[in-house]
């Protein structure tokens, strides 16, 4: 198992959202196939976004640009 | 065998001659649920306060009458109520009390929703990788989001949607009580406590809305707040209780009392209201201090009752604050034993609903005429599978 690996295993072991955000890049950036890099940035947005990362936007316009997420929605009002 | 539906045209006749809701309204299960949708569904009913989420991001689950719900306090600062459920494979959100940071992620296959409950990521849906699908249109499987209300401080649902807004329904009591329409200042947590009751949640509302019983189950009150000192009050359909002439502010060793509202005018320095907004919020008002009992029906025959007691300043003395709270536990805690035993009451087979004291128990006979009321709108519309 790479070091890699092993830390995300623990990160997602301590629920450590932000470490995740940043292995999940690291793993982006080592992959070597569009496929992969787009599965490990989908796991760096959703954690991002979790904990209102300051990587958040930036993941999704990436994301956006590859063809594989959408833009926000508006706002929702509250039903009232 | 309860008989169901029950026959409510002796609930609804003038006081002087009407008997209370059947015993089905308090043991049957069937009736209960009939109660579920007519009465707390299709109206305002109470649901938790917004002081529970006090900033924003906070986000808090609760169960009302079966259901997973979750309120929270979005980023733009309205408190709001979801089903606590996932769009995708049902999945609960929320499993406890948390401060949501950014996007509130299902622990099934993390699709994610803003505060405001647009889902906002739909990871691998269109396989890995790719996070969109045609099949999978966002802006239709946003959370389910209960219609809310909050007034002083209340968070009302209307689960069915089909209420008229609750500035309508409660035009009359708004303007009644227009002069506590300013910040409310929760307490803290001892001025937040919960009585668990073996009861119909109904009972509670029927002991709270008269003063008859004050002599005799609150005595220590008989000091200085005698019978003939209070007075009823009564919108036919609308909301009723009682109101006393001779509220006194509670003092320390000092003589210092709390702070009171600003700009209350003169009848306020001795006069108290309680009243139940309908169906199942109980509030009381002073010139120093408010509180909200909410009913949180658990079953046919138990009830949860959440008090909250709130200030008109931020900035009050915490052992007046204690002194205080103390002090309103004992007086609800004197009821508990009442709503109870009528509880017990209503397994008597035979027991025909009661009458009413003519003269004493009009704002609980009117609570009786608003439940029948809405059980009698609700059997009377067309169903839907019919």
């Amino acid at each position: 198992m790479s070091t890699l690996d092993a830390d995300l295993l623990h990160a997602h072991a301590q629920g450590d959202a932000a470490s995740l955000v940043t292995l999940y890049q690291q793993a982006a950036a080592q992959a070597n196939d569009t496929e992969a890099v787009a599965f490990y940035l989908t796991h760096a947005h959703v954690f991002a976004m979790e904990i209102n990362h300051p990587d958040r936007d930036a993941l999704r316009a990436r994301l956006i640009e590859m063809g594989r997420e959408a833009p926000l929605g508006p706002p929702r009002p509250p039903l009232r | 065998m309860q008989d169901h539906p029950t026959d409510l045209s002796a609930v609804r006749q003038p006081i002087a001659k009407a008997n209370g809701l059947p015993n089905a309204h308090y043991i049957d299960p069937a009736t209960f649920a009939e109660e579920r949708d007519a009465v707390l569904f299709d109206n305002w009913a109470g649901l938790a306060v917004a002081a529970d989420v006090p900033e924003v991001g906070d986000a808090v689950p609760l169960t009302f009458l079966g259901m997973p719900l979750f309120i929270v306090r979005d980023r733009e600062d309205n408190v709001r109520v979801f089903q606590n459920t996932c769009r995708h494979r049902g999945m609960i959100l929320i499993e406890e009390p948390r401060r949501i940071e950014g996007a509130i992620r299902c622990p099934y296959h993390s699709w994610c929703y803003s505060t405001d409950g647009r889902l906002v990521s739909t990871p691998h849906v269109g396989g890995p990788g790719q996070n969109t699908h045609e099949g999978i249109d966002r802006a239709l499987l946003g959370l389910i989001e209960i219609r809310s209300h909050i007034w002083m401080d209340v968070i009302y649902i209307n689960v069915s949607g089909t209420a008229l807004p609750f500035e309508e329904v409660h035009a009359d009591l708004l303007a009644r009580w227009a002069e506590f329409d300013k910040p409310l200042h929760h307490g803290g947590s001892e001025s937040s406590f919960t009585l668990d009751v073996a009861c119909n949640w109904k009972l509670a509302v029927e002991n709270y809305c008269e003063s008859y019983h004050l002599p005799w189950v609150h005595p220590g009150l008989n000091s200085y707040s005698r019978l003939e000192d209070h007075y009823h009050i009564e919108a036919p359909l609308k909301y009723s209780g009682q109101g006393t002439l001779v509220y006194r502010q509670l003092k320390d060793e000092a003589g210092t009392t709390f702070p009171d509202f600003a700009d209350l005018s003169d009848k306020w320095d001795t006069a108290a209201e309680y009243i139940t907004v309908y169906p199942n919020v109980l509030l009381g008002v002073h010139r120093d201090h408010a509180y909200s009992i909410i009913l949180v029906p658990q079953s046919t025959e138990q009830t949860l009752e959440h008090v909250n007691i709130y200030y008109a300043s931020s900035e009050t003395d915490e052992d007046l604050r204690v002194r205080n709270a103390v002090q309103w536990k004992e007086v609800f805690t004197e009821d508990v034993f009442v709503v109870e035993g009528m509880q017990r009451g209503r397994h008597a087979p035979i027991f025909d609903g009661g009458r009413f004291s003519p003269a004493m128990d009009g704002p609980t006979h009117m609570f009786h005429d608003w439940v029948a009321a809405q059980l009698e709108r609700a059997r009377a519309a067309p169903r839907a599978a019919e």
